[in-house]
């Protein structure tokens, strides 16, 4: 059965079901992922993958099934129509209409040209040039190049028809290095545009692993703290379901009720830019047109994250901030790209204005020490000890806690190195920034 | 039902470049997931996923492609996809590959798919019930329930030609309580790889969801952790995450056989204290991390890995089986068809002791009793983990003084283990999901309560007098 037969035929059966609309999201997609290791192709896996989730509206309710099978769409209905049976919350969850969108072209990423063996030749020379760079380093952990393109299509009973195509590169490394019996691994990784840039990417993920060499812990302590872009983009990501309307209705949000309030230090300004190159995109999970907004601006929260369920429940229009996770999830909310402003500060600047005090390039830990309930955090952390404004030495095997709302309102200085980490499930990007005080254990 | 002459056709076609080995995994998987808030539902999704993954190794290399369609053609392109990952031929394996059909099925009395959403909902309710009910301070109830099916065919060169149904349940209870500005979180996550029985023969809702609401109460009420290098006593249950990331990671194939694990060449020799003894055993009836059948078709086993503090064992797979010139150990696992499969983990935990649950409080002039621990991490070539402590009590002179929040423990795992000065004597199992290459799959973390005579905890609280 070809996929245009399934829909039309899912949506005749709800609507002779009784359903008042229906909702149709078809993602498909193929993948290439390489890993080597001692110039060997190590994993290397090829993928192509399809499937549909129906949405049905029944009687105020709504219920959602799944399947990778492209058959038997009444089954599939029949599904969705029972779990919208079993539904009590009396919130109201609206379709999307047919809209107009704005052309968003998503510029073709590294590797999308590429042949077969130019994409293993790249993850080869990526190995190749780690352990060439310098004698310590004596493997990689891991070496990967991958790409992933593939298309959604939403269609509805309301009208609402809505494509995209996407294609994604990435390039990631984990060097280890020795010195006698010391053991120490790096990290780096490019993506999009920049992902054929074996070079680089080396380079930072070795001299990330070198620079830890002889780390120790620090004694326990306040610390003024300068966080480098990857560890706020982590922190970032972790607790921005406190920006969710969602969230903040189920009672699950410090923010909650706070637009309009100063929420954070008057430097702060984040934005949730849909539109930004990194990962474009004209709608969002449920058909809205997106749009670029401040959530935060000069420390005053603007807007929680909407989409239509939220928006209708507050009064408000939907941010376009819909988000499903994948075909077969629900819709939720989530940014779409959300990034903290850069300032005008350079390294050197900022570590002048830290004085002494420790640079945290990284933090681990992320989905196990936040709460993002309650904002308090409590993560291993790395990085270096600063006295005078210069690097003193690595420092390792600590913890960095504190409480996010409480972060966002000390940062005394941003730097002008905005970020973006490495994508989990969301693009979150973010300058260093300077607190005025983290709690750290050590010794 | 594959047929077998499709099955052999697909091996074959997978082969024509050369490989020395081909397997065919082929899922079909449907689940149900219900969320409820404040004891009202609010979502209801069902989810079949279905397809097929062809994987070749030739000697330590191996390549995985994998595709939704099922049907032979898609197959033959699946295994063509793999194939081509070492180029041109060759030496091809011919001949007929002896293939008998083994079943595996999990004992169930309540198929899922006899049971309608109105029983599932019931006993959420009960856990939303009971939470909110708890106390006045719980402002919000959460459940989450889940049950899947995943039927799996696997099929490979050596002749394995198995089938295996693998039912799994579990329901997510979680208390919010808040008093103004504040808020804190309870939880608990009971599930078993059985049917809906489970709720009414294994499962007691209402006292996890007690457990629970007292939680999120308790965490509201204490202060910040204060920092420092001081012995922490770990509960027993979830507490065993701390062996599942300090050491289980560490001793996957997936580390050891590339020589990304602090644990490579110690096997007979001491990395633990005297009173540790551990093992991972995917044999145990019903548990959330048991297998009837590993996923390249072995069979599971109770593997030891640490015996009176000497390493004994890894878990291997067949690739790190070949890497390490050591027999796998039925320890393949993947979270399904997106995934080849690697070494991971089953039932994990600590075994037993001969120590005094009390006395490893008693006997602390200062320190933190971790209670419930939430998740954590590892970096296995380091054995650096990280991991939060969700419910924490302060100890000094021998006595619980106060509740305490936000603590994060810190440490190596090879110097964690050689420090365990205390192992008590009642062993229980908590289930997780585990994260890593393969995907994420069901993994129960377990021991008895146990003594770390020194440990890195992050906090940001002032001294606790």
């Amino acid at each position: 059965m070809t996929y245009q037969e399934f829909a039309s035929r899912a949506m005749e059966y709800a609507e002779k079901t009784g359903c008042a609309s229906s909702e149709l999201y078809y993602a498909n997609g193929e993948s290439f992922e390489v890993n080597a290791n001692a110039g060997e192709i190590d994993r290397y896996s090829v993928s192509r993958e399809a499937g549909v989730s129906v949405r049905v509206s029944l009687n105020g309710r709504e219920g959602y099934a799944y399947t990778e099978r492209i058959d038997e769409p009444e089954k599939l209905v029949d599904h969705a129509a029972d779990n919208a049976r079993c539904i009590e919350s009396d919130d109201e969850h609206p379709m999307q209409t047919r809209q107009t969108y704005q052309a968003v072209t998503r510029a073709d990423s590294a590797l999308k040209h590429m042949t077969e063996s130019e994409r293993i030749a790249l993850a080869k020379r990526l190995e190749e040039v780690c352990l060439a760079m310098d004698p310590r380093v004596k493997r990689v952990v891991y070496c990967t190049a991958g790409f992933d393109s593939g298309a959604v299509v939403m269609e509805n009973s309301l009208g609402l028809h809505a494509e995209r195509s996407t294609n994604s590169s990435y390039l990631y490394v984990m060097p280890s290095v020795e010195d006698g019996a010391e053991l120490q691994t790096g990290f780096a990784f490019r993506m999009g545009a920049d992902a054929a840039d074996a070079e680089g990417c080396a380079k930072e993920a070795v001299e990330d692993a070198l620079g830890k060499l002889g780390a120790s812990p620090v004694d326990s302590g306040c610390y003024r703290v300068l966080l480098k872009p990857y560890a706020v983009s982590d922190l970032l990501s972790a607790f921005s379901p406190m920006f969710s309307a969602d969230e903040a209705q189920k009672g699950c949000s410090l923010l909650a009720g706070k637009e309009g309030e100063a929420i954070a230090s008057c430097l702060i300004t984040v934005w949730d830019d849909p539109f930004d190159p990194v990962a474009p995109r004209a709608f969002d999970g449920e058909g809205t047109p997106c749009v670029k907004k401040a959530v935060i601006e000069n420390g005053v929260l603007k807007t929680l994250l909407h989409n239509l369920k939220t928006a209708k429940k507050a009064g408000v229009q939907s941010t376009g901030n819909a988000s499903r996770k994948s075909a077969a999830s629900a819709v939720s909310v989530a940014p779409t790209v959300f990034r903290l402003e850069a300032g005008k500060h350079g390294y050197a600047d900022l570590l002048q204005a830290l004085g002494s005090g420790l640079v945290i390039t990284e933090l681990e830990g992320l989905h196990a020490g936040v709460d993002a309930v309650s904002g308090d955090f409590s993560l291993k952390a790395a990085g270096f000890l600063v006295e005078n404004g210069a690097l003193v030495r690595p420092v390792s095997n600590i913890t960095v806690a504190g409480n996010f709302v409480s972060l966002m309102k000390d940062v005394i200085a941003l730097g002008s190195d905005l970020r973006f980490g490495m994508p989990q499930g969301g693009y979150f990007g973010s300058p260093s920034i300077l607190v005025s005080g983290l709690k750290v254990a050590g010794n | 039902m594959i047929l077998k002459e499709t099955a052999h056709a697909v091996l074959r076609e997978a082969q024509k470049s050369g490989a020395d080995y081909a397997e065919l995994f082929l899922e079909d998987n449907e689940s149900t997931r219900i969320e409820m808030i404040d004891g009202k539902v609010e979502s209801a999704n069902y989810a079949r996923i279905s397809g097929a993954g062809v994987r070749i190794l030739l000697g330590t290399q191996s390549a995985y492609a994998y595709c939704a369609d099922i049907d032979e053609q898609s197959l033959l392109e699946t295994a063509r996809a793999a194939a081509a990952a070492l180029g041109e031929a060759k030496f091809a394996p011919n001949g007929e590959i002896q293939l008998t059909l083994t079943r595996f099925t999990t004992p169930v009395k309540q198929r899922f798919d006899t049971i309608g959403n109105a029983e599932r909902v019931e006993v959420m309710r009960t856990g939303a019930r009971v939470m909110k009910s708890a106390s006045s301070e719980v402002t919000q109830a959460l459940v989450r329930y889940l049950d899947q099916v995943q039927r799996v065919t696997i099929v490979n060169t050596d002749g394995v030609f198995v089938t295996d149904e693998r039912p799994r349940t579990r329901i997510f209870l979680q208390a919010v309580a808040m008093n103004g500005t504040e808020a804190q979180t309870g939880f608990e996550g009971p599930g078993c790889c059985r049917g809906f029985e489970t709720y009414r023969d294994i499962i007691d809702v209402e006292a996890h969801a007690i457990v629970a609401a007292n939680m999120a109460v308790t965490m509201l009420h204490a202060p910040e952790c204060p920092a420092g290098n001081l012995p922490v006593v770990i509960d027993g249950g979830f507490g065993g995450v701390i062996f599942h990331e300090a050491c289980g990671h560490s001793l996957e194939a997936t580390a050891v056989g590339r020589n990304n694990s602090v644990f490579c060449g110690k096997l007979n020799t001491r990395i633990a204290a005297d009173c540790v003894s551990a093992v991972d055993d995917g044999t145990l009836p019903g548990e959330w991390g048991s297998i009837n059948v590993d996923d390249e078709g072995g069979t599971p086993q109770r593997n030891l890995l640490i015996e009176n503090g000497i390493l004994k064992g890894y878990l291997i797979d067949k690739l790190g089986s070949r890497r390490m010139n050591m027999p796998s150990t039925g320890s393949s696992r993947r979270q399904g068809y997106m995934f080849a499969p690697t070494s991971r983990m089953t039932n994990t935990f600590i075994c037993a002791g001969a120590d005094d649950d009390e006395e490893m409080i008693f006997g602390m002039a200062e320190g933190l009793y971790a209670k419930k621990m939430g998740g954590g991490s590892v970096n296995p070539p380091t054995g650096e983990f990280n991991f939060s402590v969700a419910e924490g009590y302060w100890v000094k002179n021998g006595k619980i003084v106060s509740p305490v929040r936000g603590a994060t423990l810190i440490g190596k795992g090879s110097e964690v283990l050689l420090k365990i000065d205390r192992v008590g004597r009642n062993m229980w199992m908590s289930p997780g999901m585990c994260g890593s290459l393969s995907g994420s799959v069901p993994t129960n973390v377990g021991q008895p309560r146990i003594r770390v005579s020194g440990m890195t905890i992050g906090g940001k609280g002032g001294a606790i007098e």
